[in-house]
């Protein structure tokens, strides 16, 4: 769903209804977003490669709860950008949280779950490092212009458009220190890519942070935020990926890709519910 | 936003909860609560009246159920498919005091957080509801009259809430701590 409608929506919802008839309004707008054909169908087909030999029919509920969670998640967002509310927080992976804090630059890899605007929030307000998150940009200038508008503060966030420039600002960030927070699960647009494997079939990852990762020579951070209840999340920080030089530059990138797909597949297996792919994932999905 | 770190037992601290009766049962297993084992490697738990999903997620559906039951009272239809039709229309009729009056409390009002007052004209509203079934002679009057219980059971708690509140937060302070 796209354009400043929804958001404008959203942020009038998040203002005005209150918060002991919220689960019955999620509820129902879940249900409503179910007539969203593209999505729906995007999400059914994702699930049917994560859960082979599942039933259309129960993807078809499952859909609703990845509705369901993605509802709560944008709220919960936009509740900070609003009203500073933040959810309860609790850590996975703590040692690696604070290494990546400790370290001299690095990159923390994400996915599309959970909230990562939530996370990067967190991180920027409890971390003395800067953040740098880099996203994909909106298509439409009114919904940019409103995200920017009403965007949290203390958060540096550049969008993945002009790639050899932001290439070079990036690596200067990292190697001044900063953490680059990055979506690594999914490319978008026309973005360099690496070969991966995910659930067992053939797909693809945005180049960048590996890239950037082993030009800057700092480690690959994977962070999942994810979903546990209403106002609840779960950090998840996993062992780094370390990108070691070689003669072989493709085998390196190899290597690292497929320990990034491995954390990936398994987080993405146990809360299927909340990774927000709503396009098909693999070309053969979409077929 | 004050917030508490790595203590679990931070659950139970009145200050979550919304409502007197809510905040009054938290008080009591805030006192029984020992140092609760912390499954969580770090925690933060930040202290918000609304923090707490079982009591939302509580009153949410009590307040879902009154509204089905009376939607379902007025259909001319026989119950239970009066009941099944009021379920989609329940959930449609609760959003009414968000958007049919919150755009013009925005516009009276300006832009901002209005959730306060949605909140006292939502809650009118199911009381005026709930006085209307209440004097009826149809089924729906026990669930308005469980609906008025409730509100007195709730505002007991907040008498009792009020009369406790220097131990509560005697006890919010300790967890604190």
């Amino acid at each position: 769903m796209r354009g400043v409608f929804w958001r404008q929506l959203l942020r009038f919802a998040i203002l005005h209804v209150p918060p002991w008839i919220e689960p019955i309004v999620m509820a129902f707008w879940s249900a409503f977003f179910l007539l969203w054909g593209p999505g729906r169908r995007g999400v059914m087909r994702n699930l049917k490669v994560i859960k082979p030999g599942s039933f259309g029919i129960a993807n078809f509920f499952r859909c609703y709860r990845v509705f369901w969670n993605y509802a709560w998640t944008i709220a919960d967002n936009v509740r900070f950008k609003e009203l500073r509310t933040i959810p309860d927080w609790e850590f996975a992976g703590l040692d690696h949280f604070q290494a990546m804090q400790a370290s001299n630059g690095a990159i923390l890899l994400t996915a599309h779950m959970g909230s990562y605007d939530l996370g990067a929030h967190l991180f920027s307000e409890t971390s003395t490092r800067r953040i740098v998150m880099v996203r994909a940009p909106e298509e439409d200038l009114e919904t940019r212009e409103f995200e920017e508008h009403h965007g949290a503060e203390g958060l540096r966030i550049e969008f993945n458009t002009r790639a050899t420039e932001l290439a070079l600002d990036l690596l200067e960030t990292v190697r001044e220190g900063a953490i680059v927070a990055i979506q690594g699960d999914r490319v978008m647009g026309s973005i360099s890519t690496l070969p991966a494997t995910l659930f067992g079939k053939a797909a693809t990852v945005p180049a960048g942070p590996f890239a950037l990762a082993m030009a800057a020579r700092v480690p690959i951070y994977p962070v999942f935020v994810v979903r546990i209840g209403r106002r609840r999340y779960r950090l998840v920080t996993s062992r780094p990926i370390e990108i070691t030089r070689s003669r072989n530059r493709d085998d390196d990138f190899a290597r690292a890709v497929a320990q990034w797909m491995t954390e990936l597949e398994d987080v993405v297996r146990n809360c299927w519910f909340q990774w927000f792919t709503f396009e098909p994932y693999w070309p053969e999905a979409a077929s | 936003m004050n917030v508490i770190a790595d203590k679990p037992e931070a659950h139970w601290l009145p200050s979550r909860h919304r409502f007197a009766l809510s905040r009054l049962i938290a008080y009591a297993k805030l006192r029984r609560a020992r140092a609760i084992a912390n499954n969580a490697e770090h925690l933060i738990l930040p202290i918000d009246r609304d923090q707490t999903a079982a009591e939302m997620n509580g009153v949410a559906l009590w307040v879902f159920f009154t509204t089905v039951c009376y939607i379902a009272a007025v259909l001319p239809l026989i119950l239970p498919a009066a009941i099944v039709a009021a379920i989609p229309l329940a959930a449609i009729a609760l959003q009414f005091p968000i958007v049919g009056i919150g755009p013009i409390v925005r516009m009276l009002l300006g832009d901002g957080d209005h959730i306060k007052i949605i909140s006292v004209i939502t809650m009118a509203l199911l009381v005026i509801a709930s006085s209307y079934f209440a004097v009826s002679s149809s089924w729906p009057r026990y669930v308005a009259w469980f609906f008025f219980a409730v509100l007195v059971v709730n505002g007991a708690a907040a008498l009792v809430v009020w009369l406790l509140r220097n131990g509560i937060r005697e006890a919010e302070d300790r967890c604190a701590r």
